[in-house]
C-alpha cells in the first residue's frame, strides 16, 4: 500500500481525532490518521476521564473552557449515535496546606476573570457537597459546578465517526516506522503496511510523541512517565464531584456508571514507556482515599491499570510548527490532560495548519518557548 | 475415545460421512453406528434397499448412498439414535439436519433454537422446520434443522433455549446482549479489547471471565476466523475483587 495524502496524523487518540475531524471540517481533503493498535489504545483510553476548568494559568483556563463548552453540545454537534456520557458534576479541589490556600484564591480570581464559575469554600461547605468526606483533614476547597467526566471511548469514537463521515481514513494497527523530510520538509511517513506521501505530519502520538520527534531529528523537551489508575465495584450514586488535591496527590471520581475511579503520581516514577501495573500504588492509593473518604474502604476495587503522561517542562501544551521540518506539527505534551484538552486542540491545530489565525491565541504555546525561557509553569496538576 | 467418552472423533466419522459429491446432491442418512452389537431395524426398515443386508447380525450398518434418498425412515428406527439424514442442497447458506429427538416437550416449528454437537457443546443457532411425530415414528420424532452449512456435521442434537438469540446477555455484570456484541463487530470493532472499551463488557467485577471468550466465539463466528487465531484481550489485576480497607492492611476480603 502506497499513497499520497494531504495531512498524516499519528495518533488515534481524542487529539488525532479531532484535529482530523476539524482539517476535514474546513474542507482538506485525503487525510490519514495512523494508528499503532486500535482508537484509545493509548493514553485517552486509560486517563481518568475527569473534565476540569480549574486551573493556575490563563491558557489552561482557556483551554480548558472552549472544551467544556463544546463537550456540552458535542453529541449534537458532532451527530453521534451513542452517547459521550458527560457529567457534570463538578470538581472539589481540596487544600490541605497554607500554601495551596494562597494558590487556590489566586486561581480562583483567576478562573472568574475569565467566566468561569468556581468559588473558594469553607471545609463545612465541602462536606455540604461530598458528605462521605472527613473534612477535618482540609483547611479550604475550591468547587466549580460545570467540571465532570466524560467516557474518552465514545468520545473519541464520536469524532473518529464525524471525521470519516467527513472522509478521513483511519488505519488502525498500522504503525509509523519512520518519517521523511528533504531539505527541511516533510516528505512522506513510512509505515508497515507502506509509505504514505505527503506535506504535513501531525505528532499527536501521546506517549509516544518523543519517538515520533526523534523520527524527524527533533529532540522534543517532552518526557513519558507512567501514571497508575483504578476502578472499583459500581455502586449508588454517593458522589457528586471529582475529589481531588494536589498536595495530598490524589483524585477520586464516581462515574455515571457508579464505579469509582481514582489514580495518583509516584515522584519516584522512571521516565520510560511502561504501562504495566504496580501493588505500591494500590497500597498508596488506598490509603490516600481512605484518608479523605472513610467510607470507601469498603468499596472493592475490581481493576488497575496506568497510562502515559506526556509531560512538558512547565506542564502545559506544546501546539504548532517546528523551525527545523516544515510541514511538522506539534500537539503533545499535555501533561496528563490532553484527553479534556481534546476539542481545543482540534480547533486551535486546524486552523494553525492551515494558516489561519487561531480561536485561541496559542502562540505562547509553541516549542519555541523552552528555549527563550518563556515558561509559564501550571501549578495545579496531579 | 469413543469407548471412554462415548463421542466420536473424527476419525471414526470420516468412515461414515458420504463423500462431498454426494452431499451436495441433497439429503443422505449419516449413520454414526461404530458399535458391533446385533442390531438390523435400519436395513429391515429400508424400503429403498440402501442399506446393505447383513451377513452377520452384529456387523455395522453400510450405506449405498446411491439408492439412499434420505427419506429418513431410518432414524426413527434406529434404537441408539446413531442416524441422521442430511441435507446439503437445502439452501445457498444452510444445510438441513433431521434429527431424532426423544425428549419433552418438542419444539414448534419455525421456532429458532441452539443446535448441539455431539459432545452437547452449544455451536450454532438452528431454525425448526419441521417436526414428524406421527404413528411411523414410533415416539422417535424426528424434527428436521436448518443450520449454517458449515455446522452440517457438526450439530447432532439441539437445546430448546434459544442461546445465539439477540437477546441473550453475554456480559452478565454489564447486562450487554448477543445483539449489542454482534452490532459492534459489524461497525469494525476487531478484537474484545475494542469491544471492551466501547461497550464495558468485560469491565464489571468478574472483569470479563464470561463475556471474553464469548465475545472470542462471536467474533470467530462473524469474521470466518478461527479463535485461536484471535487476539488474546488484556487481563489486568486483580484476580478477584478486594476491598480497598483490605489493601491497606488489617481487613478482611470476605
Amino acid at each position: 500500500m502506497n499513497k499520497t495524502a494531504s495531512a498524516v496524523i499519528i495518533g488515534g487518540g481524542i487529539s488525532g481525532c479531532a484535529i482530523a475531524y476539524n482539517l476535514a471540517k474546513k474542507g482538506m481533503k485525503d487525510i490519514v490518521i495512523l494508528e499503532k493498535e486500535y482508537l484509545c489504545s493509548g493514553a485517552t483510553g486509560r486517563c481518568g476521564a475527569g473534565i476540569r476548568m480549574q486551573w493556575g494559568t490563563e491558557m489552561n483556563c482557556k483551554l480548558a473552557k472552549y472544551s467544556v463548552e463544546f463537550f456540552e453540545t458535542a453529541n449534537e454537534v458532532l451527530e453521534y449515535e451513542y452517547d459521550i456520557g458527560f457529567k457534570q458534576g463538578g470538581y472539589l479541589i481540596i487544600a490541605a496546606t497554607e500554601k495551596e490556600v494562597t494558590q487556590f484564591k489566586k486561581n480562583v480570581a483567576l478562573q472568574n476573570s475569565l467566566g468561569i464559575p468556581s468559588k473558594f469554600i469553607t471545609p463545612l461547605e465541602a462536606k455540604e457537597i461530598v458528605p462521605h468526606m472527613d473534612e477535618t483533614k482540609i483547611i479550604g476547597a475550591t468547587f466549580n459546578p460545570k467540571d465532570g467526566h466524560l467516557d474518552p471511548f465514545h468520545t473519541t469514537q464520536a469524532y473518529a465517526n464525524a471525521a470519516k463521515r467527513l472522509g478521513v481514513e483511519i488505519m488502525t494497527y498500522t504503525e509509523v516506522t519512520g518519517i521523511k523530510v528533504e531539505n527541511g520538509k516533510i516528505k512522506g511517513v513510512q509505515t508497515d503496511k507502506g509509505f504514505i506521501s505527503t506535506p504535513v505530519v501531525v505528532n499527536a502520538a501521546g506517549g509516544h510523541s518523543q519517538q515520533i520527534g526523534e523520527m524527524v531529528g527533533i529532540n522534543l523537551p517532552i518526557f513519558s512517565e507512567r501514571h497508575q489508575i483504578l476502578v472499583t465495584e459500581a455502586v449508588e450514586p454517593m458522589q457528586g464531584p471529582m475529589f481531588m488535591s494536589f498536595s495530598q496527590n490524589i483524585y477520586c471520581q464516581q462515574t455515571p456508571h457508579g464505579s469509582f475511579i481514582m489514580g495518583r503520581g509516584d515522584p519516584n516514577e522512571p521516565r520510560d514507556l511502561r504501562v504495566t501495573s504496580g501493588w505500591e500504588f494500590l497500597e498508596e492509593m488506598a490509603k490516600t482515599c481512605i484518608k479523605f473518604l472513610p467510607p470507601l474502604k469498603d468499596l472493592r476495587m475490581v481493576r488497575q491499570w496506568s497510562g502515559l503522561y506526556n509531560i512538558s517542562p512547565d506542564r502545559q501544551p506544546i501546539y504548532g510548527t517546528v523551525k527545523d521540518a516544515e510541514g511538522f506539527y506539534l500537539a503533545c505534551g499535555y501533561s496528563g490532560h490532553g484527553f479534556m484538552f481534546g476539542p481545543v486542540t482540534g480547533v486551535v491545530m486546524a486552523e494553525t495548519i492551515l494558516g489561519e489565525t487561531p480561536t485561541i491565541p496559542i502562540h505562547m504555546l509553541g516549542i519555541d518557548r523552552f528555549e527563550k525561557g518563556e515558561l509559564l509553569l501550571e501549578p495545579s496538576v496531579v | 475415545m469413543l469407548k471412554s467418552t462415548g463421542i466420536a472423533t473424527n476419525k471414526d466419522l470420516e468412515t461414515v460421512i458420504p463423500a462431498k459429491e454426494r452431499l451436495l446432491k441433497g439429503p443422505v442418512a449419516v449413520i454414526e453406528c461404530f458399535e458391533k452389537i446385533p442390531c438390523n431395524p435400519c436395513y429391515t426398515s429400508c424400503k429403498r434397499g440402501a442399506i446393505k443386508e447383513f451377513a452377520d447380525i452384529n456387523d455395522r450398518p453400510e450405506l449405498d448412498v446411491d439408492k439412499c434418498n434420505g427419506c429418513g425412515v431410518c432414524i426413527s428406527n434406529c434404537p441408539g439414535l446413531a442416524i441422521f439424514v442430511v441435507d446439503e442442497a437445502y439452501s445457498e447458506t444452510e444445510a438441513l439436519i433431521k434429527l431424532p429427538y426423544e425428549f419433552f416437550p418438542l419444539p414448534d416449528e419455525g421456532a429458532f433454537v441452539t443446535g448441539l454437537d455431539r459432545a452437547g457443546k452449544p455451536v450454532c443457532r438452528a431454525k425448526v422446520i419441521k417436526i414428524q411425530n406421527g404413528k411411523a415414528q414410533d415416539r422417535t420424532p424426528v424434527v428436521s434443522l436448518a443450520v449454517p452449512k458449515e455446522f452440517s456435521m457438526e450439530v447432532r442434537s439441539m437445546s430448546l433455549e434459544d442461546y445465539y438469540s439477540d437477546n441473550t446477555i453475554i456480559c452478565r455484570c454489564e447486562e450487554i446482549t448477543l445483539g449489542e456484541i454482534r452490532e459492534y463487530i459489524r461497525k469494525g470493532y476487531q478484537t474484545v479489547d475494542e469491544i471492551k472499551r466501547i461497550s464495558r463488557a468485560g469491565m464489571g467485577p468478574c472483569q470479563g471471565r464470561t463475556c471474553g471468550p464469548l465475545i472470542m466465539e462471536e467474533i470467530a463466528r462473524a469474521t470466518g476466523q478461527n479463535v485461536a487465531d484471535l487476539k488474546v484481550p488484556t487481563y489486568r489485576p486483580p484476580t478477584v475483587p478486594i476491598k480497598l480497607g483490605q489493601l491497606v492492611g488489617g481487613e478482611k476480603n470476605e
